[in-house]
């Protein structure tokens, strides 16, 4: 890296010092506490990296009321981002087997981010035989009222992994990211600091609708913001699909061949920027969501310069903890929040190894 | 010139070829243990080689065992889901349950041309996270190790069941999924602190999660070798790595040699790689060749203290044998002497001794250390008369005769021959003092013998006096009155010749 290296800390906490700085003055006060936190020692940094996804994860010690449960989840598109969410539920299961507790379920996705696909999808299982049915939710605007229905309907609805149906929605508890719109405010703050802040960028945005897409985007405009000298030239939604954030990115390349940087708001975003910014032998800066295998080789090479990892592993564990509970009965409160928070890190180049072999196995 | 050998020479002789023998023995001792030790350690590298190459080809063997077997279980598998009225998901899910309880299989999973996932417990999407699914038709069997987001490390087999229809879908594959830490479990065998074994993708990086060795432990091995092999070994050995080679790699860390080897597992992407720890069976054989060692040495120093000792013993010996010698040569020199000094007829000493007792008896009077001496010249009457009638052996006799008169009369002198028919007799100390009386008593005797017709001996005699220079002086005197003796016997009827 050819400046100084800046390290993880649990994204909440790093934005509620943002927060906290940018009250007390409209100055990058962030920044300056971001450099700050790159004083860390080697081995504090692979401690952090390697807390950045728990996979010790425990089953509490709540007692379900029943022997079995069945349980339809829901979530955006087939990509690998969820598939490590799957992960943490299995574990949940096996760990309830142990109890002697059988939990089935069905976790289902389409190819392409649809509403329309997860609102059918939502209404078939609603003719099924579920205790819950949980949704990742891919448009606020169009799922949260069908939700509305769904909960009014006597079904127990949850919402799980990257983004919440609207402010204001019934269904009944929310487990994963909470603040993606800060997430979105720390990569472009680390990415301002890279550019010193001033020059243009893009922001490469997932899904149309999808919250957690967006919010992140709102995120990283309100920052850009901030700063006089810096410009958002473009601001593209690749779907969730490598090949298409790939496309976008020549496009914006090409029409702003001074681009300095992207901000990513997705998974499949920095994978397909950083594809076209090593062909096209661009200095665009990269900054980006998610822990993708290429995006971490990415990250390795200097391509990304950073990169906010989600714990998808306490979430999919968290989700199926929860769903037991709603199952039987409980609600939001003592026995779990309304929203169960999840932790994101951002890791940078001398992270990556490390990140890689934990997640992947890389050595191999 | 022959250089005589002395006693010194053959000391210094025995000395250093003793010394030379000790050395030889001892630098062939030392010789033969580094012999015995390089061939030891040649032979421990030849063993390990073997004994791992034959480890890792059993263990792998054993891992495409289970993979056939479990191919093997997974069409049984199917043909039993085949038999069964599958017509709802709750359905198929009690049926995998059961097969994967009766056949033993882990993870059991069926997979639709949606690339829908159908497991005993969950239904899912599933084309991004099998690998397999990425191919729009199989065209075959697959295996394929599966290690994503930190989940435990499994080894999936995957068959194509085109024809295979449930609940009216049509199927694409059949997979189950061998976990990594059974297949190590399988494997593993008594450590005994020397042995190791792990499983190994392509680019040497561990997938048993198993320590191979303190060197290598955890790490890619090649990454882990680096250190220690040479650029173009260490190619070598990825190479093989990445063709499904076999070989074997023997290193050195902090002195400790290791070698391990490697043999592809088939129908995977895996290498075996057995490690033994050479220094461990080293110290082993160590050990015993140690205790032969000590033995040998305990050997060689017995054989060089007894060839010590025998070379003291022998020198001893050998300078005993010397000391005797020159003993026994004194002893035949004196004998020699006794027998050059004696007179071979009487047994008394003869002239020659005379001659030497009377050079010895002139020092002394010479040095005035001597007072007392006297002589006594002796002749026997009627010799050669009885040597010209009677012949020579009654001369000899009446020789011995008269030498057996003298004798018997001067004991207490020394009696010399010192002529055919002459006696010398020189008196000292108590043969001295007695001398008038012997004299006396002789005489007697020799008259008394005329009327017997025995021996007769006329004698006369001299004392030393201090005019005298030599013993000759009194010898004369003695002569003197032997001679006017020896014509009184003559008046007495004694014969003179």
């Amino acid at each position: 890296m050819d400046e100084p290296a800046r390290r993880k800390r649990p994204i909440l906490l790093r934005a509620a010092a943002l927060l906290f700085a940018a009250c007390l003055s409209a100055a990058p006060t962030g920044a300056a506490e971001e450099t700050g936190s790159s004083q860390e020692a080697p081995e504090a940094a692979a401690s952090s990296v390697r807390s950045a996804v728990d996979f010790d994860r425990e089953l509490d010690d709540y007692t379900p009321l029943k022997d079995h449960y069945n349980f339809y989840f829901t979530y955006k598109t087939v990509h690998a981002w969820w598939d490590a969410v799957a992960l943490g539920m299995e574990e949940a299961q096996r760990q309830y087997l142990d109890k002697g507790i059988t939990i089935t379920y069905e976790y289902m996705a389409p190819d392409m981010a649809s509403a329309r696909d997860q609102s059918k999808r939502l209404l078939l299982a609603e003719q099924g035989d579920y205790d819950v049915i949980g949704v990742d939710v891919a448009d606020e605007a169009i799922i949260s009222p069908l939700l509305d229905e769904m909960v009014e309907d006597g079904e127990k609805v949850m919402t799980f992994s990257s983004s919440d149906a609207a402010e204001g929605c019934k269904r009944i508890a929310y487990v994963g990211n909470t603040h993606n719109y800060e997430d979105g405010v720390l990569l472009t703050e680390a990415l301002c600091e890279k550019l010193d802040y001033k020059g243009k960028v893009a922001v490469l945005v997932g899904s149309v609708g999808a919250p957690c897409h967006e919010d992140r985007a709102r995120g990283a405009a309100d920052t850009i913001g901030k700063y006089g000298d810096m410009e958002i030239v473009a601001r593209e939604y690749d779907m969730d699909s490598v090949d298409k954030a790939y496309e976008l990115t020549k496009k914006i390349l090409t029409e702003h061949p001074d681009l300095d940087g992207i901000i990513c708001c997705n998974m499949s975003n920095p994978v397909g920027a950083a594809r076209a910014i090593t062909e096209m032998e661009s200095n665009a800066v990269i900054v980006g969501m998610d822990h993708d295998q290429e995006a971490l080789r990415y990250l390795t090479d200097g391509v990304i310069y950073c990169l906010g990892v989600q714990d998808c592993y306490s979430i999919g564990f968290d989700t199926i903890q929860t769903a037991v509970k709603i199952a039987d009965g409980q609600s939001p409160g003592e026995l779990f929040p309304e929203k169960t928070d999840e932790i994101t890190t951002i890791i940078y180049q001398e992270d990556a190894a490390l990140m890689l072999e934990l997640l992947y196995g890389e050595s191999l | 010139m022959k250089k005589k050998i002395t006693e010194t020479t053959f000391v210094i002789t025995a000395v250093i070829g003793s010394f030379l023998i000790m050395l030889l023995v001892m630098v062939n001792t030392f010789s033969s243990s580094k012999q015995t030790v390089s061939a030891t350690n040649e032979a421990v590298s030849a063993v390990s080689s073997f004994y791992l190459e034959a480890m890792a080809d059993r263990r792998a063997q054993t891992i495409s065992n289970l993979i056939n077997s479990t191919f093997d279980e997974m069409g049984k598998a199917l043909a039993f889901i085949e038999e069964e009225h599958v017509e709802t998901q709750d359905d198929l899910r009690s049926i995998i349950g059961k097969v994967e309880s009766l056949l033993s299989l882990n993870r059991l999973a069926l997979v639709d041309q949606d690339d829908i996932v159908y497991t005993r417990y969950t239904t899912y999407t599933g084309r991004t996270r099998h690998e397999f699914l990425s191919e729009e038709v199989m065209q075959d069997r697959m295996i394929s190790t599966v290690y994503f987001y930190g989940s435990s490390k499994q080894l999936c087999l995957a068959i194509p069941i085109p024809d295979f229809t449930i609940m009216g879908k049509p199927m694409k594959a059949c997979f189950a999924q061998i976990d990594i830490r059974d297949i190590v479990n399988l494997l593993a065998f008594d450590y005994q602190g020397s042995t190791y074994f792990g499983l190994y993708s392509k680019n040497g990086g561990n997938i048993s999660d198993t320590d191979l060795g303190p060197v290598i432990a955890g790490q890619n091995l090649f990454d882990a070798l680096e250190p220690y092999l040479t650029e173009d070994i260490l190619s070598m050995h990825r190479d093989n790595f990445a063709n499904g080679a076999e070989g074997d790699i023997t290193y050195a860390s902090d002195g400790v040699a290791e070698t391990l080897a490697y043999f592809p597992i088939q129908g995977t992407d895996w290498e075996i790689v057995v490690l033994i720890r050479e220094s461990v069976i080293n110290d082993q054989i160590r050990e015993i060749s140690e205790k032969n060692l000590s033995s040998s040495r305990k050997q060689t120093a017995f054989t060089l203290i007894a060839a010590l000792v025998l070379a003291v013993v022998l020198l001893l010996e050998s300078r005993m044998i010397a000391k005797s010698k020159i003993e026994a040569e004194k002893e035949t020199s004196k004998t020699f002497k006794t027998m050059a000094n004696t007179d071979a007829m009487t047994g008394v000493r003869n002239k020659h001794a005379y001659a030497e007792q009377e050079a010895a008896l002139n020092q002394q009077i010479k040095d005035h250390e001597i007072e007392k001496l006297g002589v006594v010249v002796c002749d026997i009457n009627g010799l050669k008369t009885v040597n010209d009638t009677l012949g020579h052996a009654e001369g000899d006799k009446l020789i011995k005769e008269a030498c057996a008169l003298i004798c018997k009369y001067f004991s207490h002198g020394a009696v010399f021959r010192i002529g055919g028919d002459e006696f010398a007799v020189l008196l000292k100390g108590e043969g001295y003092d007695l001398m008038t009386e012997d004299i006396e008593a002789f005489n007697r005797k020799a008259e008394a013998n005329i009327a017997e017709d025995a021996v007769v001996v006329s004698v006369g005699y001299a004392t030393l006096n201090a005019e005298d220079r030599q013993v000759r002086d009194v010898f004369d005197r003695a002569d003197q009155m032997m001679y006017e003796r020896k014509k009184e016997l003559k008046e007495m009827g004694a014969r003179t010749r």
